[in-house]
């Protein structure tokens, strides 16, 4: 594990419990990094346009930097090319902002091709309005002449343009591919669940629960990128569960439009399950469930909501009954469950199974023959058979989607007609 | 279930040298992802020569949902020039907020579509159809 050096510029006047939890949630990040966090430095001011803190406290920061010798010191706030030049120079050691630790954990933790490229086009997009800046701070103490300033920092911007290009082309193909899947998953009479929610809200561990298998799961953020798609029977049907990369807060433009493609599973589902973590503080859940709705209002077509709350299992009755009234206009379909002891799961599949696209209940009655039995093992595929009974003829009670409805209809008709 | 009063303002720009504006407000009860009822709708058409402030909005807004029976009046963040929720709040004589839920933005959609085809109607005259020829 490195050791890094976290600073953190507060705004004036700005809540104390806010600071102390964005402060947290970048000790998390550097956690999620890989890091050993050996030093805060907190500084409340108005931002400074050279070192983004004030002077002297950037010079306190070099002098810590030398005594501690960090791999890194990471700012919680977003950094300019010159302000990372500056530190960089005055502390002798890398720095870096929190959107640039985010880019470093996806690039870490990117496992298939899809996933490492929309990491490399997050990449690249944080970089272009500063790569001519970068350039030009690179060869300042060149003297102009050949290969010296001018052209080259041009070309670097236009190659940063053209890989831009190229993986967006690249991934647009790869879109198609999975709208297709998802246009076929759902001719096959799958509904799409999907599981939404901050980052470190317990998905995973729910995912894990509801299809009883051992998905990757960490106290850390950001443990799952790629998302993972598994069959999950619901009262006798099945559907498909997906698990996807969790929400954070003020997380970049760039960030959203490289992973959107990812989350665009969420957003194309029939049911979304959105998690929440009741043990946090009721202000901090409220704020994240405001943007979670200010993302679904956005990018939502037409789904359902269901709200799994989370972790029920740390908090007291009372204590839970009166943080779920106070969240209860932000918490739509609410089911109490607690993902790592099983509690309300079969609720939750309970008020799945009721907001799932209705299904026929039907009696078909097929006259004995070869191709009735093998009407009824195709029955036994795409539906759910409550009772077959095989006399002389063979009467079945069948539950299943429209189109296989009309399927069977047409086929008892043809086959009685003989 | 909750009740609020969901608030639009349409026409805020340069309209013939004048600001030609329509507040529309909307009275319903709300739960978590959906509308449930919508109790009162009411609008008020009102004209400026200069731009609205901020201290002209929170006006046109309190006018407009005078009477109204609510709890809360809800209006995006952008109608009241993007400042702080408690700034915001602290100029209403009832309590205001910025939309949270997906049904707070619901509301919203709806006074929204109440405002823009009630300017529309009020400034094209051809919208006047007579009933009868002679009229």
């Amino acid at each position: 594990m490195k050791d890094v050096i976290l600073v953190q510029r507060r705004i004036p006047r700005c809540s104390e419990s806010e600071n102390q939890r964005k402060l947290a949630e970048l000790r998390e990040l550097a956690r999620a990094g890989n890091y050993n966090v050996v030093q805060e430095v907190i500084q409340t001011r108005y931002p400074d346009r050279q070192y983004q803190i004030g002077k002297g406290k950037a010079e306190e920061v070099a002098e810590l930097a030398l005594s501690q010798k960090p791999a890194k010191i990471i700012f919680y706030n977003p950094l300019s090319v010159t302000q990372v030049y500056n530190l960089s120079e005055m502390c002798k050691c890398e720095v870096i902002d929190k959107f640039q630790l985010i880019l470093e954990i996806f690039a870490s933790r990117a496992t298939t091709r899809r996933s490492r490229m929309q990491v490399e086009l997050a990449r690249l997009e944080y970089e272009l309005p500063r790569a001519r800046k970068i350039v030009s701070l690179l060869k300042m103490e060149e003297r102009p002449g050949f290969m010296g300033l001018g052209g080259y920092e041009d070309s670097y911007e236009q190659d940063v343009k053209k890989r831009i290009s190229r993986i967006k082309k690249e991934l647009s193909t790869g879109q198609r591919d999975s709208e297709s899947l998802r246009g076929y998953r759902h001719s096959e009479g799958f509904s799409l669940l999907s599981l939404a929610g901050y980052t470190n809200a317990g998905k995973s561990t729910l995912f894990r629960t509801l299809v009883d298998e051992n998905v990757e799961v960490e106290n850390m953020l950001f443990t799952t990128l790629s998302p993972t798609t598994r069959y999950l029977n619901i009262n006798g049907r099945w559907t498909l569960l997906t698990d996807t990369v969790g929400f954070i807060e003020d997380l970049p433009h760039f960030l959203v439009d490289a992973f959107r493609s990812t989350l665009e599973d969420v957003f194309r589902a029939d049911i979304i399950l959105l998690v929440v973590d009741i043990s946090e503080p009721v202000d901090i859940i409220r704020k994240k469930l405001a943007v979670s709705h200010e993302i679904f209002w956005e990018q939502l077509e037409k789904a359902t909501i269901i709200t799994a709350i989370n972790k029920a299992d740390r908090l007291f009755p009372e204590e839970l009954s009166s943080r779920l009234k106070s969240i209860a206009y932000l918490a739509p379909n609410p089911v109490v469950v607690s993902a790592k002891t099983g509690e309300g799961l079969d609720e939750l599949k309970d008020i799945i199974h009721s907001h799932l696209p209705e299904w026929k209940r039907f009696t078909l009655e097929l006259p004995m023959s070869g191709e009735s039995m093998s009407a009824v093992s195709w029955l036994f595929e795409e539906g759910i058979v409550h009772s077959v009974n095989y006399g002389h003829n063979i009467v079945m009670d069948v539950e299943a989607r429209n189109e296989v409805y009309r399927k069977a209809k047409s086929l008892e008709k043809r086959l009685s007609f003989r | 279930m909750e009740r609020i009063i969901a608030v639009d303002i349409s026409g805020r720009h340069r309209h013939n040298s004048r600001y030609l504006m329509v507040c529309a407000a909307v009275s319903l009860s709300i739960a978590g992802g959906h509308v449930k009822q919508i109790h009162d709708v009411n609008i008020k058409p009102f004209v400026s020569d200069t731009p609205p402030e901020v201290v002209d909005v929170v006006q046109m807004i309190e006018r407009t949902v005078e009477g109204m029976v609510g709890v809360t009046i809800v209006a995006e963040k952008g109608d009241l020039f993007n400042q702080s929720e408690w700034l915001s709040n602290s100029m209403f004589t009832a309590s205001f907020k910025y939309p949270e839920s997906l049904s707070e933005r619901m509301g919203i959609e709806i006074a929204h579509h109440i405002s823009l085809s009630s300017r529309n109607l009020l400034l094209d005259s051809r919208s006047w159809e007579p009933i009868k020829d002679n009229l």
